[in-house]
């Protein structure tokens, strides 16, 4: 008996070995890679249903969480890349090394996808398109910045939502701190990039940017009335900045009454840290005077980058065509995944079945901005010294004379080695940044 | 004499020069050849995982480079390093940082060892538990110590509340008056196990005899410290304050997780600044490899020259004892 399955278990090695068990041998295998967790199911789902029903074509996904973008070019550099990488890395150093494939002319033979997709729409310079190349193309977007408030935190100072101007939020944070006899704070803070998560956008859609896109420099000067709100609220906030989940937790604990977060908070508090003890609700990020100046930051997401070392091109173009198809793709925004991008998907899919991501729909002055040129920055990064301005380390004016400094001096240094190239937007537009021309110079 | 002796005796040739010895049998008879290929194994790891890496990162240090591409920039880098004010500034902080790491650790290693070496009930318990924070991973250890240092609702505030040690809670991690105090708290909660075990290794290897002759000398407690143990330990000592030395220095992970280098650069020591530098931040600084290397480089050779200092010092301690 022992004999017969050791022969029988040699026999299948063999067959194996040439390729001769059917099922395997048939099917080309596109490999793909995934960053994406919380989508792990539904993704999981689809693909068993494409491997079934496909004798030609098996999909298997990867996926790992750390060290994504290192780890593609690690396997590309040693020859044991996959097909296919989600879209969470840097296109522009992959194109400059050659290991992306423009998916242009697939993509022009291709009417269904076009109609599905919106492409050609949705081509951002420098984030998945450099010049006429597109390297994957978006099947949704995490929206921008909003504010997440606890309704009955604001309803006991008596507020019954969020304000659109700073002084009105700074007031509100302070009421609701000076009620709260220190159980309760008007504002929480997380130590993981705070200055982003509101402060900046707030910055944004007053008009306010860190890089003056009509004259190619890096300019820090429009953010001093910020850096001057963010003391006072910072004076008032809930006393500890820890990382970004210790501090959801504290506000679904409620010990806050203001958070600011993208769309992904909609599944944090419904899910991750449910909120049940209190109702909490969603709004726009205040400007500074009220009035709507400039674009708020979206992050289109969700695409699918053939890598240049690809044996299986076409089979790899026909799996990202199955993973942005109506089918797939209608299953994946109503499961709350990420939030439509194409006009096309959003008319089609069932908002009801949304759940509180409906609470985080497109704004119409939301939008992509152009990449801004990566720089070899001496020093610490925008973001860290505009909060220890903040946070009262270093003077405001003194803050901001340094970083234009700096960063303009790293900027003209890349640009003279050639690691850069100058970023220009002539007719730039702060409520439309990706609608201009963009033109990349050499001085 | 035996008979055997007179035998060898008489067949020894007194008058020839003696016979030339093979290299190779000299080799064998000494053990060289198999000591040779013990160690190949070991030699072949370090130069694939130590001085290979440290050859491949060596040369980037007059490029940009990012991981893709790189871009030679002569010796910009260079004086880059000499105009970075945020990276000599974590070179002082790490020099602050080392000094109260070493003048709180070394001598708290070693009272815990003395005591821990009285063979009393129990003894061998708290060296474990003394020893447990070694094995605990630095990461861990940093996201533990950031729920005890918390303002609100923080253990260690509530003790020190509790025991009327303090009025209004303390901000360890965000004011810049304590984050040293807090990282310090956890390096040395972290590290100290260690070199008590080291020192309580070294007590071991003392001659008991010894102690008996103190005792009947009648010398007390601190005169038998003073005059056996810490002259009879000063070899491991002396092995202990390099390794703690050379610890300190290049300490970062523990930091990152509990301070990230904040409040303002408060913690920022210098190999967190390299870290960030090499890796890469998501606020559109990209990897910066080779002005990574260089101040890598750098690093090193501060750390190698607080080294050699140390071991000048202690050598000429030496000689005056």
């Amino acid at each position: 008996m022992k004999k017969s399955f050791s022969l029988l278990l040699a026999l299948v090695m063999v067959l194996t070995a040439f390729g001769a068990v059917p099922a395997l041998a048939d099917k080309t295998v596109v490999n793909y890679w995934s960053n994406d967790r919380h989508d792990e199911v539904y993704m999981s789902a689809m693909i068993e249903k494409f491997n079934a029903a496909h004798d030609d074509i098996e999909i298997k996904m990867t996926i790992m969480t750390d060290d994504f973008e290192n780890s593609i070019l690690l396997a590309y550099q040693g020859g044991t890349a996959p097909d296919l990488v989600g879209q969470s890395i840097d296109v522009k150093n992959f194109a400059d090394i050659g290991a992306v494939v423009d998916l242009r002319p697939y993509i022009e033979k291709d009417e269904e996808y076009q109609k599905v997709n919106e492409p050609f729409t949705h081509a951002f310079e420098g984030l998945n398109a450099i010049g006429s190349a597109i390297y994957w193309v978006p099947s949704g977007m995490r929206s921008g910045v909003r504010i997440e408030y606890n309704k009955a935190l604001l309803a006991a100072s008596g507020f019954d939502g969020i304000p659109d101007n700073l002084t009105d939020y700074i007031a509100m944070a302070q009421k609701i701190t000076a009620d709260g006899n220190g159980a309760t704070y008007g504002i929480g803070f997380t130590s993981s990039s705070p200055f982003e998560r509101q402060l900046e956008m707030m910055a944004q859609v007053s008009g306010v940017f860190y890089y003056d896109y009509v004259n190619g420099k890096f300019d820090f000067s429009g953010y001093k009335p910020f850096l001057e709100a963010g003391r006072q609220l910072v004076a008032v906030a809930y006393p500890d900045q820890q990382g970004v989940d210790n501090m959801r937790a504290q506000f679904a604990a409620g010990a806050f009454a203001l958070w600011g977060n993208a769309s992904q908070e909609a599944g944090v508090f419904t899910n991750q840290f449910p909120i049940t003890d209190f109702e909490w609700g969603v709004s726009p990020v205040p400007s500074l005077d009220g009035e709507i100046k400039g674009a708020l930051q979206t992050n289109p997401n969700k695409g699918y980058i053939m890598l240049s070392s690809s044996k299986n091109k076409d089979a790899a173009w026909e799996v990202i065509k199955y993973f942005q198809s109506e089918e797939f793709l209608k299953g994946y925004l109503e499961g709350g995944y990420t939030m439509p991008i194409s006009s096309y998907m959003d008319g089609i899919i069932d908002k009801t079945k949304l759940g509180r991501m409906a609470d985080f729909s497109l704004l119409d002055y939301e939008s992509v901005y152009p990449t801004v040129p990566s720089i070899n920055l001496t020093g610490d990064n925008y973001r860290t010294v505009l909060w220890n301005a903040i946070m009262g380390h270093v003077d405001i004016d003194a803050a901001i004379e340094d970083l234009n400094t700096r960063y303009n001096q790293c900027y003209d240094d890349d640009i003279m080695y050639g690691s850069v190239q100058r970023l220009v937007i002539k007719d730039y537009d702060p409520l439309h940044p990706s609608a201009g021309t963009a033109e990349y110079l050499n001085n | 004499m035996s008979t055997y002796d007179k035998e060898h005796l008489q067949l020894r040739p007194t008058n020839r020069p003696p016979r030339p010895v093979n290299k190779k049998m000299r080799l064998k008879e000494s053990g060289g050849l198999a000591a040779g290929l013990m160690l190949t194994p070991s030699l072949i790891f370090l130069c694939i995982c130590s001085i290979y890496p440290f050859i491949w990162i060596f040369r980037y240090i007059g490029y940009n480079y990012n991981g893709f591409v790189a871009r030679p920039v002569g010796f910009a880098n260079f004086t880059r390093m000499f105009s970075d004010t945020t990276f000599w500034n974590s070179v002082v902080t790490t020099f602050e940082y080392a000094f109260w790491k070493l003048i709180i650790i070394i001598p708290l290693a070693l009272i815990m060892a003395v005591l821990l070496n009285q063979k009393l009930r129990g003894s061998s318990f708290f060296r474990g538990a003394f020893f447990m924070p070694t094995v605990i991973a630095t990461s861990i250890s940093g996201m533990i110590f950031t729920f005890i240092f918390a303002t609100q609702n923080g253990i260690l505030n509530n003790i020190l509340q509790t025991v009327g040690l303090m009025g209004t809670p303390i901000n360890w991690l965000m004011d810049q008056g304590f984050a040293m105090e807090a990282v310090m708290i956890l390096s040395v909660w972290a590290g100290f196990g260690n070199y008590m075990l080291y020192f309580v290794t070294g007590m071991t290897s003392i001659s008991e005899d010894v102690y008996e002759s103190s005792r009947i000398d009648g010398a007390n407690a601190v005169q038998t410290f003073f005059k056996i143990t810490l002259p009879m330990l000063s070899p491991v000592l002396k092995v202990v304050l390099m390794l703690a030395i050379t610890g300190a220095f290049k300490d970062y992970e523990a930091i990152m997780v509990l301070t990230n280098g904040g409040p303002g650069s408060r913690t920022n020591v210098m190999f967190l600044y390299i870290f960030k530098l090499i890796f890469g931040t998501a606020d559109n600084a990209r990897m910066q490899i080779g002005y990574g290397a260089l101040l890598s480089l750098m690093a090193a050779v501060i750390v190698g020259a607080v080294t050699i200092i140390y071991n000048l010092v202690a050598k000429r301690l030496d000689d005056v004892v």
